[in-house]
């Protein structure tokens, strides 16, 4: 691994929490959702993670360095919620309609992990920047 | 050996390698100003293989050689160096990945300073050289 091998396994980290980022978007916009193309609510969506060697890792001292990636999108499966409002176009006989199974804390717990995670690896990036550039000055 | 670390070879190899990385950094600027360019494919240089394919050329005016030991010319300017245009991740808008760009911007950032560190470095033994050999 090059000097700059730790540069593309952070931005690989960097990638897949902006990716993470989209998906939380996306679940909480799509809170209060109850049509979608197949006619039932919106189900919540999962970032799977997933770990890919890094393109040039050093075998040589069994240094498994590994890339994030992401695995898939997979959608939440626990059941959605049930409101009762009457008055909703989409009520069935008794009142009660489906809501997403989107739960607000839940999303934005993720929200701030992701933020951090991201912080986390700019932070390993700008480190690493810095001691290159530390090196530069040996012997001067 | 004399050749391949010859002063000549390894000053014209840095002259190459502050070239090659000021076009990569044109090219990856560029590429980030066309983030929201649809359809837009990421450019690049590859550092390593353009210094290389520069630095083997062979200096297409020759200087006459009497002797085997006298030193040749340094290496011809950079010319022609393969630009890729590389598909990585389609976004649902145009190949650009803002995270890759700006590691990359941060990497050949590194690669300049160190070449120039290098030569700066190469100019001062230069200097010291004049300096103490008039003495």
């Amino acid at each position: 691994m090059g000097i700059f091998g730790s540069f593309d396994i952070s931005a690989s980290g960097l990638h897949v929490q902006r990716k993470r980022m989209d998906v939380i978007s996306s679940n909480l916009a799509n809170m209060e959702t109850t049509r979608t193309e197949r006619g039932v609510p919106y189900r919540r969506k999962m970032i799977v993670l997933g770990a890919e060697p890094a393109e040039d890792f050093d075998s040589l001292f069994n240094l498994r360095l590994e890339e994030a990636k992401i695995d898939e999108v997979v959608e939440d499966q626990s059941p959605f919620m049930q409101v009762h409002d009457p008055g909703h176009p989409d009520a069935d006989a008794e009142g009660s309609v489906l809501k997403p199974n989107v739960d607000l804390v839940v999303e934005m717990t993720n929200l701030l992990t992701a933020r951090r995670v991201f912080e986390a690896n700019v932070t390993a990036m700008k480190t690493t920047r810095q001691m290159v550039l530390k090196a530069l000055e040996i012997g001067r | 050996m004399t050749d391949k670390f010859s002063f000549h070879h390894v000053w014209g190899g840095l002259e190459q390698a502050l070239g090659i990385s000021q076009q990569r950094h044109a090219l990856i600027t560029g590429n980030i100003s066309h983030l929201e360019t649809p359809r837009y494919k990421p450019k690049d240089i590859d550092f390593q293989g353009a210094l290389k394919q520069a630095m083997d050329k062979s200096p297409r005016v020759s200087m006459a050689q009497t002797d085997p030991g006298h030193l040749g010319m340094a290496p011809d300017g950079m010319k022609g160096v393969d630009v890729t245009e590389e598909e990585g991740e389609w976004n649902g808008f145009n190949w650009v990945n803002i995270d890759k760009e700006m590691t990359r911007l941060v990497e050949n950032d590194l690669l300049f300073r160190t070449a120039s560190e290098i030569l700066i470095r190469k100019i001062g033994l230069l200097k010291e050289i004049i300096r103490e050999g008039g003495r």
